[in-house]
Formats: structure tokens, C-alpha cells, sequence
């Protein structure tokens, strides 16, 4: 447990460290957001005053207040006014890491193989339906969803991988498929993309990430299915030695 | 080039028909947004207000699965993103949309029913796509902008399934034995029973072709050996 206080003491501070130049009310906006989301930043603690906020990361008082309304809009704080007042963590109910840690540990290492199995056999089918059914608009779209490789925020990953899996199942034209994924995504997702905890994993990510959306656009449905595959089986690696840990 | 002909005519003119009738209940609730977007700031219960009783009574005519008013980015006062949009057999209201499993807010601007009219101002038939932001189902989204000091704030649309096209448009294109194709030349419903809605055909390449209106829509005649 002490490591892990450190590790998120030392993650806190680079929150509040000066974002630079190039510093706007987005990336103000996206590294708060990403604090909240990752639980970096706790539920209901008060968030620094705006020109506080605006001296630590060297930004305008505006750019701040305009970052702070954008996180009010997603519901990721909460603004009280008056004496006592502030703007609070507001963290949204997402499955958090505890939450998906002993839903892992309730769960028998088969039954998680079990799952892992129907989620590779079901992706990689549609990425394979998708290379041959996609078209040039669709690639594109694909290509919006893909993350930055330098990205740290592993929420953000998270989010990038389901949101690709989606829109591949959904390249299927096959609305029951669709609906599967959806399903899966719900029950499954969660525990898979534990594996973003791993920092190889996430940047290998990237990479197959650019590989799918590549081997679609190339209609090249052996390629798409390969890449699932690697995806998901280094996925499953992490994912069950993680169980190994929890099971204790 | 594709010739022309009269044989697919009535076919296309029954295509063309049917999304008219759409797009004409689709302008009128595209002309009283852009009255209210026009005189000042407006918020999701001003729109909720204007929409809905139209937008019902599109649904109530039984081609479409949902319709409604999609707002743009910070368009309304008092939502970033908001979709005053009703759907299924019980006309639900959607209100704000969640990405699925994630549950973060889902960012619909990007996708093509928001982003073609978004980019040529001009009305857009999307699909036949998989929605699984909304419906879940295998739709064709009609979409036209709404306008306000040469912004688009916002798209007025409604989804019709493809099995609902089936249903009125598969007997008209039998009799001439075509083929109704949407954007990308993906197949919508198709007299040949081998061709699966959602078939990606080569239009440039059909015998015989009939767009429909300014619509991404075609009918068309394949090729022999074509599909």
C-alpha cells in the first residue's frame, strides 16, 4: 500500500505541474479530466481556486475558468458558491479499480479463460467482417478514434479500445452483432482493459491499434483477425496474471 | 458512364417519394429551430418545447424508428452536447447520450449524419450503418442542418430501418429487377436475393443508374458477373 501512495503522490503532483506555451483550456480541460476519471484526484476533494489552478499550471485565469466549465459540463465537478464554496471532484461511476479488481477476484481463473475466449473469437470475427464491409468514410472514422502513441492517460486508453472495438463490431452492418459487443463490452471490457495498467502494454497498443485500422482499410481481413488476436491475447496474459495477484 | 433509362424510373421516383415525405417533415422543424436559434440564446427545454410535438407526429406516420434535433457542440446554453431526439415504439426521449460501456458523454459530431451537413450545409442520407449510439439497429439517417447566423447549430433527422425500406421499396425494385444503393455505394435493398444489404457495389460499373433528387441514393441495374 505504501508504494502505491507514492507512486499516486508523485502521478498528483505532475497534475498540477505547468503545462506550457501550447497550454489551453483543452489539455487544462483533459488532464484534469483524466485525474478525476483515473481516481488520481478523489471524489468530492476540493479542487484548487482558479487563479490557484491558473499559477500552478501556468496557464490564464480564463483558460482555467473556461476548463473548469467544460468539467462542470461533463459532471466531473461540482461548483458550490459562496463561503465554503469551490469547485469539487465530482467522480463519475465508471467501474473503478477496486470495483474491477474484486469482481476479478470473485471470478474462478476458467471462468475468466471462458470469457476471454468468446471476447477473441467474437472481435476477431468482426474485424475480420469489418475489412471486407468497410469502406473510405468508415476507415476514417476509425481513424479519429485512434489515440496519440505518447498518450499517458490510461482512461483515456481504456475508453480509445472499447470505442474501437465498437465501431469495428459495428462495420459488421450486422445490428445483433452490434449488440453482442455492446453486451460484452458491459460484462467483459472492464476486466479486460486492466491490462492498460501495464505501461508495455499500453504503448504496444498503439501500434496494433494503427495495425487494425490499417489492415481494414487494406480489406485485408486475415491481417485485421491477426491483429485482434495479438491484441487480445497479451490483454488476456496481463490480465490473468493480475487474477493470479488478487486470488491471494 | 451509366446510361440513364426510363425502365428503373418508377422504382427511383418511389425512392424518392418516400424520402421527400421525410425531409419535408424534417424542414419544418428545421424552419421553426431556425427561427428560435435566431433570436437569441436557447436552451434544451426551449428545443424540447418546439420539437417534439412534430417530431412525434414524423413517428406517428410509421416509416421512421426516431427522429428529433441533434445539437452541436455548445449550441445550446445549458448542455455542451444534447440530443432532443424520440425513438422506439414508446417514442422515448434520449436527452443526453452516453458512449456504451464506458458510460463517458458520447461525442456524436464527428460521426457522418452530423459532420456532411455539418460540412457541405446541405441535407445527407447516412448508411445503411450499424447505430449503436441510438437505436442498436441497422438504420438510413436522413439528416438537414440547422442554421443561425451562418453557424450550424445543430442537425433535425430521423432513422428509418432498413428493414422498413425492405418492407415498402423490395416490390418496386423486383418489378424492374434493381438494386437501391446509399453513400459508398452500399447496398439498401436489392431485388437479387445473393446481395446482402450492406454490400459495397461498384455504381460506376452498373448498366443502368438512377440517382434520386440530390440524394446519396441510386437505383441501379448491375452488370452482368457485377455483385
Amino acid at each position: 500500500m505504501g508504494r502505491s501512495v507514492r507512486h499516486a503522490s508523485r502521478a498528483r503532483s505532475a497534475v498540477f505541474a505547468p503545462l506550457g506555451d501550447h497550454g489551453r483550456a483543452a489539455r487544462v480541460e483533459q488532464r484534469l479530466a483524466g485525474a478525476i476519471r483515473s481516481g488520481l484526484l478523489s471524489d468530492g476533494e476540493r479542487l484548487p481556486s482558479e487563479s490557484e489552478l491558473a499559477s500552478m499550471l501556468g496557464v490564464a485565469t480564463v483558460t482555467a475558468r473556461e476548463a473548469l466549465v467544460a468539467l462542470r459540463a461533463q459532471g466531473l465537478v461540482t461548483t458550490v458558491r459562496g463561503r465554503g464554496g469551490g469547485s469539487f471532484v465530482n467522480r463519475p461511476k465508471a467501474p473503478d479499480a477496486a470495483l474491477v479488481d474484486s469482481r476479478l477476484a470473485a471470478m474462478s481463473r476458467v471462468e475468466l479463460r471462458d470469457r476471454g475466449t468468446v471476447y477473441r473469437v467474437i472481435l476477431a470475427g468482426c474485424a475480420e467482417l469489418a475489412a471486407e464491409r468497410a469502406d473510405a468514410s468508415d476507415v476514417r472514422d476509425l481513424e479519429e478514434l485512434l489515440v496519440p502513441a505518447d498518450e499517458p492517460d490510461v482512461a483515456r486508453w481504456r475508453h480509445a479500445d472499447s470505442e474501437l472495438f465498437l465501431s469495428v463490431a459495428a462495420l459488421t452492418q450486422s445490428a445483433r452483432m452490434t449488440r453482442e459487443v455492446v453486451r460484452l463490452e458491459a460484462d467483459f471490457g472492464a476486466t479486460l482493459r486492466l491490462a492498460y495498467a501495464d505501461a508495455e502494454f499500453l504503448k504496444a497498443s498503439a501500434g496494433r491499434h494503427v495495425d487494425l485500422v490499417q489492415a481494414i482499410a487494406a480489406h485485408d481481413g486475415e491481417r485485421a483477425r491477426a491483429t485482434v488476436h495479438r491484441h487480445i491475447d497479451r490483454a488476456m496474459e496481463l490480465v490473468v496474471e493480475r487474477h493470479a495477484q488478487v486470488r491471494r | 458512364m451509366p446510361a440513364t433509362t426510363t425502365t428503373l424510373g418508377p422504382a427511383a421516383a418511389r425512392v424518392t417519394a418516400l424520402f421527400e415525405e421525410l425531409f419535408g417533415d424534417i424542414d419544418r422543424v428545421r424552419g421553426r429551430l431556425e427561427a428560435l436559434f435566431g433570436s437569441g440564446p436557447v436552451d434544451a427545454a426551449a428545443v424540447l418545447a418546439v420539437v417534439e410535438a412534430d417530431a412525434r407526429r414524423l413517428l406517428d406516420r410509421g416509416t421512421a424508428l426516431g427522429a428529433g434535433f441533434v445539437a452541436g457542440r455548445d449550441a445550446l446554453s445549458d448542455h455542451t452536447l444534447y440530443l432532443a431526439w424520440w425513438q422506439g415504439d414508446d417514442q422515448q426521449l434520449l436527452g443526453e447520450s452516453e458512449a456504451p460501456a464506458s458510460g463517458a458523454p458520447f461525442d456524436y459530431t464527428r460521426r457522418e449524419w452530423f459532420r456532411v451537413p455539418e460540412e457541405t450545409g446541405r441535407r445527407h442520407v447516412t448508411g445503411p450503418y450499424v447505430d449503436y449510439v441510438c437505436t442498436d439497429e441497422y438504420v438510413v439517417t436522413c439528416t438537414a442542418p440547422v442554421l443561425a447566423n451562418g453557424r450550424m447549430v445543430g442537425v433535425v433527422g430521423a432513422d428509418v430501418l432498413v428493414e422498413t425500406l425492405e418492407g415498402i421499396l423490395l416490390d418496386p425494385l423486383d418489378e424492374v429487377g434493381a438494386t437501391l444503393v446509399g453513400e459508398h455505394g452500399r447496398t439498401i435493398v436489392s431485388a437479387d436475393h445473393r446481395l446482402a444489404a450492406g454490400t459495397i457495389l461498384d455504381v460506376g460499373a452498373a448498366r443502368e443508374r438512377v440517382d434520386c433528387a440530390d440524394l446519396p441514393l441510386s437505383v441501379v441495374v448491375l452488370a452482368d458477373g457485377q455483385g
